[in-house]
């Protein structure tokens, strides 16, 4: 054990400072992701609430599609898959496609819960915000959403949580963000228990905090009731 | 895109056979990871339940650390310590147990508190009722206890089977012989990522897809039954 801590004094001078700015990566890859997730996991839960059945079975379709597949083949799918067809414009960076991919996937995810917060809230809502004039667009942006929008919360941050250990899946692909950093430091010093261990460290120094926000936010809405 | 798309399909259609018996078989071993998982998942998250639940405080504060530990890494992260960390230390674990045991104890930490949750739901006096109908405790806990919630968690701990089934896809960077692994392989070996890949899509989409719809009829039922 105080062996094993003693490569870690001897080398974090090293891997710290490398491993903190790939975290830089790793959050901006998540704050990417998560604003594509949102926009579109709007997109998906205002098709799937609207009364055009066409609408709402390609917001069904998606959503089974995105969630049914491990974040995996979506990534390589949009990387290698599209990058192979020979078409410049399919052509992404592992940057761009881990963004793509992870954006895709949560969109599915945030729709669900967007719905089934304009869901809870009930239908008299809609009738009185149309009853008072309001136009169906109108109540659903002053009335509708800026109450789902606190309903959904908790589920929102936990999606968040997820998000940001999924972000480690883009190593795979090579996409900018700690675990490559530290599996490239990993075979190049030959320590991988320290690099993973430390990685796993701070990992659970960025999602601990998302975490505790959570629960809070749960606390807090179960009292709202 | 017009001059491509005809050879993509020609190509698709011949390789397809091909392609599939290969990545079906490969299925196996992701339904072989994905069953050993959520045998240790299962069993390890119950006495991290029953941790959680214990009346020493030293007793709840390991099971606390444990669920944060493991929710708060990513998945990904602990295979890497379990597989390439302990080799590292001597500990040589073959890629199969080692996805078994690293998407295990990840998900024993999901399962902990699905079980707790499930325990808690039932109300005290359900117990007190039965034990004042002259039933053991374990009588309780076995005809009024557990029936009730078995109804309460199945839904969650299907959840739980389909992101595990979905997780398995990280076991082939350990190596572990499963569907993803084989697509890499087959891509290294003919180039055709987006043939494969989508392939890889539809076996995955075949095996979650009924696993959702089953929760989702599970779920019902249980909102009929309470």
């Amino acid at each position: 054990m105080i062996e094993f801590l003693g490569v870690y004094r001897q080398h974090l001078d090293d891997w710290l400072p490398e491993l903190l700015i790939a975290c830089i990566g790793t959050l901006e890859l998540m704050a990417l992701s998560f604003v594509l997730a949102s926009m579109l996991g709007l997109a998906v839960a205002l098709m799937r609430v609207s009364r055009s059945r066409l609408l709402q079975g390609v917001g069904i379709v998606y959503v089974e599609a995105m969630r049914g597949m491990p974040a995996l083949v979506i990534l390589f799918l949009i990387y290698f898959g599209l990058g192979g067809l020979g078409i410049e414009w399919l052509k992404f960076t592992s940057y761009q496609a881990a963004i793509l991919g992870l954006g895709l996937q949560g969109g599915a995810v945030l729709g669900e819960v967007f719905r089934s917060g304009i869901e809870a809230l009930h239908h008299g809502q809609m009738e009185a915000a149309l009853s008072l004039g309001m136009t169906p667009a109108t109540s659903m942006r002053w009335i509708i959403l800026p109450q789902a929008a606190r309903i959904v919360l908790p589920p929102v941050a936990n999606y968040a949580i997820g998000l940001l250990k999924d972000t480690s899946v883009c190593a795979i692909i090579a996409a900018p963000e700690l675990m490559l950093r530290a599996k490239d430091i990993a075979s190049s010093s030959f320590r991988p228990m320290h690099l993973f261990v430390l990685a796993a460290v701070l990992y659970f120094i960025m999602s601990y905090p998302l975490s505790i926000m959570a629960r809070w936010l749960e606390a807090r809405l179960a009292r709202g009731r | 895109m017009p001059a491509e798309a005809p050879h993509f399909w020609a190509v698709f259609w011949a390789k397809l056979p091909y392609f599939f018996s290969v990545l079906l078989g490969a299925a196996g071993t992701t339904i072989k990871v994905m069953l050993g998982a959520l045998a240790v998942a299962l069993t390890l998250g119950l006495v991290v339940a029953l941790l959680k639940l214990a009346r020493m405080q030293l007793l709840r504060a390991v099971a606390n650390v444990y669920i944060e530990i493991m929710r708060g890494t990513p998945a990904l992260t602990q295979l890497f310590i379990i597989y390439f960390g302990l080799s590292d230390l001597g500990v040589d674990i073959p890629p199969v147990p080692a996805a078994i045991i690293g998407l295990g104890m990840n998900g024993a930490a999901y399962v902990a508190e699905i079980y707790r949750a499930g325990i808690l739901a039932i109300h005290e006096g359900q117990v007190e009722a039965a034990l004042s109908l002259g039933m053991t405790p374990v009588d309780a806990m076995r005809f009024i206890i557990l029936p009730q919630a078995t109804r309460l968690m199945l839904p969650p701990l299907c959840n739980y089977a389909v992101s595990l089934l979905k997780d398995t896809s990280l076991a082939s960077v350990v190596a572990a012989p499963e569907i993803m692994f084989f697509a890499r392989q087959l891509v290294t070996e003919t180039l055709l990522s987006m043939d494969i890949y989508l392939i890889v899509a539809v076996i995955y989409l075949a095996m979650s897809i009924p696993m959702g719809r089953l929760v989702a009829h599970l779920e019902r039922a249980r909102r009929a039954w309470q």
